[in-house]
């Protein structure tokens, strides 16, 4: 963690380096708290790294997650992008009912449950979400990409 | 003044007023306890519905909305540990834990009773005390509100669990976050890479979904929590709370209600902030600290009274200097001025009633909301039988609606599956999420203070500690981080000794 750290203090200190300095008068202007930002990101990751890890090395590391957590972990961060890809391209009413199936699939585990109910649950609230945000409250939601492409219009 | 506080009790009790405040109040409530979205949102949406309405009856409706939406945040911490808004973050370390341990009705009885408890006196203090409480204000300036930043976030990483130095690495990634977009002094655009969607900044919502929600809902997953807490059923009825309760816990309740207060009062410091202050202090005063964090009743009463204490504190400043206490208070000014109402020293005196009926809303929202919650709240714990899996799935679908609902944009989805890898990498790296929150909400606020206070004192640092109030900050702000090292190597000392 302490090496990334560094790393991103770096970034961030050649990053604010390219930031136009439009100095108001007795000011220290716009690069003066990224850098300080780096600089904190900096001392105190050396400084984790010279206090925390010894001590964390002697009370023994335990691993943060098994290889199946691991996988586990994986698969509901792909879920979640591919949720957000859907949102995207079909649109958040398709995506809500299908993603929200598929996550209750994933979170289950090995439990079993009604299938009907859940994709009841799924076309129910995943309606009542899209069409109580875009009707009711007139926030707009994503259509989708695709039914534009193909020209089908999406209530 | 009396007269008008009485015009303003007949116009409230008109039954269309008092209807419209009391479900909007409940929509507030029910928004507030909904991850992701807010009284705040709903104000937003009912705002364009006011402008054909009566100034009373769309103060109504946009100040019950605001009660209701602070009362509510509450809820969803306590029961999945997941804040509602800002405003609960601390909620969660301890009411959570609670919940964990089969006390969820008695965190959800301190959750209702100290939110109320937090409105009912502020907004007193506010009808007694705005024009007096005000001037005060009046008489900070930017060296002050820079070092109470400052106190903020050292207070919160001086007193949150395990490595203080991982505590200020938070601190300083959040306060980084908080520099992408356009500075707030000259206009200058930072880290945008040319996006136009990282030119107002970071979302707030985007980053709280990510590094709650979503990092919440993977990390249980992948650490094979798939069991829901049980449900304490033994105390749903009734108040759940004993005198003792009370007693025990009055220190803590008065010292949060008057952090609360004075935090919600200053100009842009609202309860997400109020509520972690009034947490630290809250655990550094008690005798037990090391329970903080395990499910400890007096961590749930500190954040509860002071984020509601915001109420009152954040409407002196808006009616008596038209400058906003908080985010929200911010769309209720904006109503004013909707209105053809100038808000500021004058407003009092040129519409008293009015201003009245104001405070007049908040205190019977707040008595409405505590009566409706303390009457509903054994179905508050039912949430928790909902199975995991399709809790949290409702969940995941109302954070990615949520996101982008708070931009309109699909960027704020994707920067929030970001931060939810982030939260993911803190939480296996043992860091602290509070201190990377806090410096992400004050980061604009630290920069704009501190380069204006340089500007104004023409280039001279040392106005910042010359001015007694400003020096107390900064003191305080150094203690907290040095205090426990200090404490700490005593000890060690000691022990070897």
């Amino acid at each position: 963690m302490g090496a990334i750290c560094l790393v991103l203090a770096a970034w961030i200190v050649w990053q604010t380096s390219q930031v136009p300095q439009r100095l108001v008068a007795n000011e220290p202007g716009p690069r003066f708290f990224p850098y300080v930002s780096a600089a904190g990101i900096a001392v105190f990751a050396i400084l984790s790294m010279i206090f925390d890890a010894p001590k964390e090395n002697q009370k023994g590391v335990k691993p943060y997650l098994d290889k199946a957590g691991w996988i586990r972990l994986v698969v509901i961060i792909a879920e979640a992008v591919l949720f957000a890809l859907g949102m995207q391209f079909i649109g958040f009413w398709l995506t809500a009912m299908i993603g929200m199936f598929v996550f209750i699939i994933t979170l289950k585990g090995q439990k079993k449950i009604n299938l009907i109910f859940a994709v009841l649950l799924c076309v129910g609230l995943g309606s009542l979400c899209y069409f109580g945000f875009t009707r009711g409250f007139h926030i707009p939601l994503p259509k989708g990409t695709l039914w534009d492409a193909i020209g089908i219009a999406m209530p | 003044m009396l007269q008008s506080y009485i015009q303003a009790l007949g116009i409230l009790l008109q039954p269309a007023n008092f209807l419209v405040m009391y479900v909007c109040a409940l929509v507030g409530c029910v928004l507030g306890a909904i991850p992701g979205l807010s009284g705040g949102l709903g104000i937003t949406l009912i705002l364009p519905m006011t402008f054909a309405m009566s100034t009373e009856i769309s103060f109504a409706m946009l100040v019950g909305m605001y009660v209701g939406g602070v009362s509510g945040s509450f809820i969803a911490a306590v029961l999945v540990g997941i804040p509602g808004s800002a405003s609960s973050i601390g909620t969660c370390y301890d009411g959570y834990p609670m919940t964990k341990k089969g006390q969820a009705a008695k965190a959800l009885s301190i959750g209702i009773t100290g939110s109320f408890i937090g409105t009912f006196v502020s907004i007193i203090v506010a009808m007694l005390c705005s024009g007096a409480i005000a001037d005060i204000a009046l008489k900070l300036g930017p060296w002050e509100y820079f070092s109470l930043c400052l106190m903020a976030i050292t207070m919160v990483v001086g007193l949150s669990n395990g490595s203080i130095f991982k505590g200020l690495l938070s601190a300083f990634i959040g306060f980084f976050l908080a520099m992408i977009g356009a500075d707030k002094v000259t206009n200058q655009l930072r880290f945008t890479f040319g996006n136009t969607n990282l030119y107002g900044g970071i979302n707030m919502v985007c980053l709280l979904m990510g590094t709650f929600a979503l990092q919440q809902v993977a990390t249980a997953y992948a650490k094979g929590q798939q069991d829901m807490p049980p449900v304490d059923t033994s105390s749903l009825k009734g108040f759940g709370l004993t005198i003792k309760d009370f007693i025990s816990n009055a220190k803590t309740i008065i010292v949060s209600l008057v952090i609360g207060l004075f935090i919600g009062f200053l100009p842009g410091m609202g309860s997400g902030i109020s509520n972690l202050i009034a947490y630290g202090q809250a655990k550094k005063m008690d005798k037990h600290p090391e329970k903080f964090g395990t499910g400890y009743e007096p961590g749930v009463w500190a954040t509860e009274v002071s984020n509601n204490a915001g109420v009152g504190g954040a409407l002196i400043p808006m009616i008596s200097l038209g400058i906003p206490g908080d985010g929200t208070t911010v769309l209720l000014l904006s109503a004013m001025t909707i209105k053809g109402l100038t808000a500021g020293p004058m407003f009092i005196k040129t519409n008293p009633v009015l201003a009245a009926l104001i405070f007049l809303i908040v205190l019977v929202s707040a008595i409405l909301i505590f009566f409706t919650e303390l009457g509903t709240k054994r179905w508050f714990p039912y949430l928790l039988k909902a199975p995991y899996h399709y809790l949290f799935s409702a969940i995941m679908m109302i954070c990615f609606m949520g996101s982008f609902s708070a931009t309109t944009s699909m960027f704020s989805v994707f920067l929030m599956i970001g931060f939810g890898l982030l939260g993911v990498i803190m939480d296996m790296f043992g860091m602290p999420m509070t201190p990377l929150m806090l410096s992400f909400i004050l980061g604009p606020k630290i920069e704009e203070y501190f380069r204006t206070g340089c500007s104004y004192a023409r280039g001279d640092l040392t106005r910042f500690i010359t001015r007694p109030i400003s020096l107390i900050f900064i003191l305080i702000a150094v203690y907290s981080v040095v205090g426990p090292i200090i404490t700490k190597a005593i000890k060690n000392r000691r022990a070897a000794k």
